[in-house]
């Protein structure tokens, strides 16, 4: 059963996207129930994720089925101490979401919970892919359903935006599709048959030129995702529309998919490409925490600060990310999972403010502690989180991206300006937060259609419970997670910076693309690098390498 | 000649898929004069179409497969690669006499006619598809175009109807006029019009360069014509507007399928010596700007549209561009590319029929009498109200999108990595493709957006959905083939990989 789990965890919300369809639509209870326990047993059976060998860096419960055998196009899957914890955060944040917004969700319940379903296989199929053609394909599934979660249950202007939404991430996976293409393309002329998997391209030595534009390909689409600034203005117009279960969902799980792109595939694929780069990624980075910063300090619209928050939180994960160092990692993977515990919690608790009075405008309310104690409370600790207090789980994650920038070798001189304005992003949290949170719950009582509002409902309650546990058990034992992922991040940071100090002894490996047809000919080495030791062996290869070294033929 | 024709019984099975599909169209034409139910003509004509398409793709598989009768040899191909074609006209062709079989019954315009037109004019596109000598390209582009002329005008008291039919058949004769004096001029050149032939004299140098390249470059821009690439693309709008739905789609995926089939035998066979295959000065620096033009003038005029049907139009023109996209790749010098692209386009066009006849389908489903679905407006909020009727349209559009796992992706990505694999010459060509198609998949998402999200204005008319076994058939069965394409390709990609190894 073991060695079927990944495809297992797959199947299923697809199972009960096809029993919620087959179910007449009048039935709103069953499908209500049927949809959030098929999440639930997928969260049970995620569980068995943690049974697997992360003191290695090794894929574990890998799945390999070969799909287009002329193409090279396979099923191969798999998860490593990176995509374990996002994996999981998927499981846990989707049920939640779905159960705690079901009483937004008033018409076409049928229709909901197959998309609810639908994103939930995509996304984990895009974290468990290992292979360039099925990530590519898991990447774009995800975006119809979100699509039609904001377009149809959205806001007044959700059809705009979900619109935005969609050509946005085009724009950018589109650019990813031809990189992928060029990639492999460049594979067949070095090796001479086709593959996509991610372990196979890997191996592959690029020139600077080429590796600069594929990873640029793939890095746009990936900070599309993230967002990082300047492409996130789809992000407030997104989660404002969406409804709370799509926000909640979006904000949690879908922008870790750009981060997680990078981790898994842009840097290890182009580490040249991502190294010449890295100076200016970690810039828009910092950006990102301080004008995110800034510009959620500045709403009257609550969900359009917590949107707004989630860019400058995204930055401190992609500044983590680029500091190449074990710290920096451990606490961007670390913090990905925090942000979406936390911000998915800021935006049930959003919705439930929402749902009771229809605004989110924070000069509606004023004095809310007194008529909703609890919520406050709940919200206050959810802010702390947010914010990065000691003992939340925030705190945790900011600290060793902070660390680990200062730390950097990779970031140099410019690590400790990093680290150094970051920390000010971290001070901004605190301001817009606090800021928010005075206005809402401190002061007198100056509407009176705040003065009957009830309190958390048990729905509510149950929902926001876990996620509550969770601040403070990663705040106060972070150990599990992080020795979990210590083998991945370790490994992949020294293969990041072997193949860097590899790329620098093979400058250019045009010489090996030029005689392509030529190295297709030869008997079938294991791998395209023992090709490259091969390959010199031949006169007409050394003949244009003398060319491209500036001799003469 | 009888003698030569002869040959033994076993012999004739390859052309079978042609002879299955004229003699079908003949019995349509009797069968229609003695009797005066017209329902079943079309359950007649699509079987006839399916039979003939299920022969070919067999025979596309290599099985059973001999010689033809050697009378029929220079004329017609019949071969793996004809087969592959037979299969995909014939497709396109029985799809769409199963939503004629709709749609006219319930807009009271059932007439005997119709079905024969489609038969004919599929046998024609089988032979121009087929042809490797210029005067039968000439005949089975006439033979097709002819029925398609009278079905773009068959609604005849409809003034739209007319002036599509009479620009599509002004244009379409004076290209085929362009395509005629090209041929001239490269018999003059030549002195063959079998295409061996004349592949033969311009690999050897024989030709006459001057008279050959003015040759080339007519007959190319009359083949253009039919698969409306920019610049010859005016028609394309008004005859498919002008024209019943089921003629639309008929036009927009057999005629275009023939057209390409034969673009690419021309080009294989005459044009693939290193001279006329060059970037700089060769067909490729036609091709190449054409099929960017294409590309970005397609998609945008579709977004700008307000008619669906219209919309449909414009974006099969984008789709021309991104098929000629892997026309272009063949300029590579590469066999082992060349087969990639051959096999690209194959699947493309197969892949675009069936997404094609989809959306079309959906379309004819979605509208009934005096109520047919026309504009973005007729379908706001159909989706909502006839959910099973509004979603074959999504999975059509989403397929048009090249959105994965569909067909139309498996196209695409096709297509695209065949060109990017020739090289970086055609990267630029390949990127505007990608982001002409994010524009492409700005309007198709309005369909969607207009289907699901919106709400039709108070007062305003709006569009019922028809009931017709015949459109629910051909909704399913291409829906199965877009889904099926998508999720599984390897055998359909295997088939076309095969068929593209042999010119035949």
């Amino acid at each position: 059963m073991s060695q079927h789990l990944i495809s297992l965890l797959l199947a299923l919300p697809l199972f009960a996207a096809l029993v919620v369809l087959f179910t007449p639509r009048q039935m709103v209870g069953f499908i209500r129930g049927i949809t959030v326990l098929a999440m639930l047993a997928e969260l049970v059976a995620s569980f068995g994720l943690l049974d697997g060998h992360y003191e290695t860096a090794a894929m574990q419960f890998p799945e390999r089925h070969v799909l287009v055998p002329t193409y090279g196009i396979t099923y191969s899957v798999g998860v490593d101490g990176i995509s374990l914890w996002l994996v999981l955060l998927t499981t846990f944040i989707t049920p939640l979401a779905t159960y705690a917004s079901w009483t937004h969700i008033g018409t076409k319940v049928k229709e909901y919970a197959i998309c609810l379903l639908m994103l939930e296989g995509a996304m984990l199929g895009a974290f468990f892919a290992l292979d360039l053609f099925i990530f590519y394909v898991f990447w774009e599934l995800m975006l119809v359903p979100m699509v039609l979660i904001i377009g149809i249950w959205g806001g007044v202007q959700r059809i705009y935006a979900a619109v935005k939404f969609f050509l946005f991430t085009m724009v950018g996976s589109v650019l990813m599709l031809v990189a992928i293409l060029y990639l492999v393309a460049q594979y067949k002329a070095q090796t001479g048959h086709y593959s996509f998997e991610l372990a196979e391209l890997k191996l592959l030595l690029l020139p600077l030129k080429a590796q600069l534009w594929l990873f640029a390909a793939f890095a746009l689409a990936f900070a599309i995702k993230v967002p990082m600034f300047p492409f996130h203005t789809w992000l407030p117009d997104a989660h404002v529309q969406a409804p709370t279960g799509g926000s909640v969902i979006l904000a949690a799980v879908l922008l870790k998919l750009g981060t997680y792109g990078f981790l898994r595939f842009a840097m290890p694929l182009f580490p040249s490409g991502s190294h010449r780069m890295g100076p200016f990624i970690a810039g828009l980075a910092v950006t990102g925490i301080i004008y995110g910063a800034y510009c959620a300090w500045q709403q009257q619209d609550v969900k359009k600060l917590v949107a707004y928050s989630s860019v400058s939180h995204l930055g401190f994960v992609m500044l983590g990310i680029y500091s190449i160092t074990s710290h920096g990692l451990s606490g961007s993977i670390l913090q990905m999972v925090n942000h979406g515990i936390s911000t998915g919690a800021l935006f049930l608790l959003v919705g439930v403010i929402y749902e009771r009075r229809h605004t989110r405008n924070l000069d509606e309310f004023g004095g809310l502690a007194k008529v909703m104690p609890a919520y406050a409370a709940v919200f206050v600790i959810v802010t702390m989180s947010s914010v990065g207090l000691p003992t939340t789980n925030g705190f945790i994650g900011e600290f060793m991206i902070l660390a680990g920038a200062f730390m950097s070798a990779h970031l140099g001189i410019s690590g400790p300006l990093c680290a150094f304005l970051g920390a000010t992003g971290v001070i901004l949290a605190a301001v817009y937060m606090l800021h928010a949170v005075l206005k809402m719950f401190w002061g007198p009582i100056t509407k009176p259609e705040n003065e009957g509002l009830p309190d958390l409902t048990r729905r509510e309650g149950i929902a926001l419970a876990p996620l509550l546990l969770l601040i403070f058990y990663i705040g106060l034992f972070p150990g599990r997670m992080l020795d979990s992922m210590k083998a991945s991040v370790d490994t992949f940071a020294s293969e990041y910076t072997n193949k860097l100090a590899q790329g620098d002894r093979h400058p250019t490996t045009r010489d090996i693309l030029v005689v392509g047809p030529q190295t297709a000919a030869l008997p079938q080495p294991a791998s395209p690098l023992a090709r490259l030791d091969a390959a010199p062996r031949k006169p007409a290869v050394r003949a244009v390498a003398d060319v491209v070294a500036g001799g003469a033929p | 000649m009888t003698a030569s024709l002869t040959g033994s019984m076993a012999s004739w099975v390859p052309l079978m898929p042609l002879l299955l599909v004229a003699i079908g169209g003949f019995a349509l034409l009797v069968v229609d004069a003695l009797s005066d139910e017209h329902a079943e003509l079309a359950t007649l004509s699509s079987v006839v179409l399916f039979c003939a398409g299920a022969l070919a793709a067999v025979l596309a598989t290599g099985k059973g497969l001999v010689p033809p009768p050697s009378g029929v040899a220079p004329y017609l191909a019949v071969g793996q690669m004809s087969q592959f074609w037979n299969a995909t006209i014939c497709c396109g062709a029985g799809l769409s006499a199963l939503l004629a079989g709709g749609y006219l019954h319930e807009h009271a315009l059932e007439r005997g006619e119709f079905y024969a037109l489609i038969v004919f004019s599929a046998f024609g596109a089988m032979v121009l598809a087929a042809a490797t000598d210029l005067l039968s390209i000439f005949i089975g582009l006439e033979t097709m175009s002819l029925g398609v002329y009278s079905m773009v005008a068959y609604r005849r008291g409809s003034p739209r109807a007319a002036e599509g039919g009479l620009k599509y058949f002004l244009l379409g004769s004076f290209a085929a006029a362009v395509l005629l004096f090209g041929s001239a001029l490269i018999y003059g050149a030549t002195g063959h019009t079998d295409l061996a032939g004349i592949g033969q004299s311009v690999r050897d140098g024989h030709a006459n360069l001057r008279l050959l390249i003015l040759g080339m470059l007519m007959l190319l821009s009359g083949l253009t014509f039919k698969v409306s690439a920019v610049p010859f693309h005016m028609w394309t709008p008004d005859a498919y507007e002008g024209a019943v739905t089921p003629a639309t789609t008929f036009m927009s995926v057999v005629v275009k399928t023939a057209a390409f089939a034969v673009l690419l035998r021309v080009i294989l066979t005459c044009f693939s010596d290193e001279l006329s295959a060059s970037l700089r000065t060769g067909w490729p620096g036609m091709l190449a700007p054409m099929a960017a033009a294409t590309m970005i003038l397609g998609n945008f005029a579709a977004a700008r549209q307000a008619n669906v049907k219209r919309m449909l139009a414009y974006s099969s023109i984008a789709h021309a561009g991104y098929i000629l996209v892997g026309v272009v790749t063949l300029y590579s010098g590469d066999e082992q590319v060349r087969q990639t692209a051959v096999s690209g386009v194959m699947f493309y066009l197969l892949a675009y029929t069936v997404s094609n006849v989809l959306a079309f389908g959906s379309l004819i489903a979605l509208g009934s009498y005096a109520k047919e679905a026309v504009s973005y407006e007729d379908l706001a909020g159909a989706g909502r109200r006839h959910p099973l009727a509004a979603l074959p349209f999504v999975l059509g559009v989403l397929s048009l999108m090249g959105f994965p796992p569909t067909a139309g992706f498996l196209g695409k990505w096709y297509v695209f990595s065949a060109a990017i694999a020739s090289g970086n010459d055609l990267l630029w060509l390949v990127i505007v493709g990608v982001l002409s198609s994010v524009v492409g998949a700005y309007y198709y998402l309005r369909v969607i957006v207009y289907l699901f999200m919106k709400s039709p204005e108070p007062g305003a008319a709006i569009a019922v959905p028809m009931r017709s076994g015949y459109v629910v058939l051909a909704l399913v069965l291409s829906g199965y083939f877009v889904l099926k394409m998508g999720v599984t390709p390897a055998p359909y990609i295997d088939l076309a990989l095969s068929a593209a190894s042999k010119l035949g």
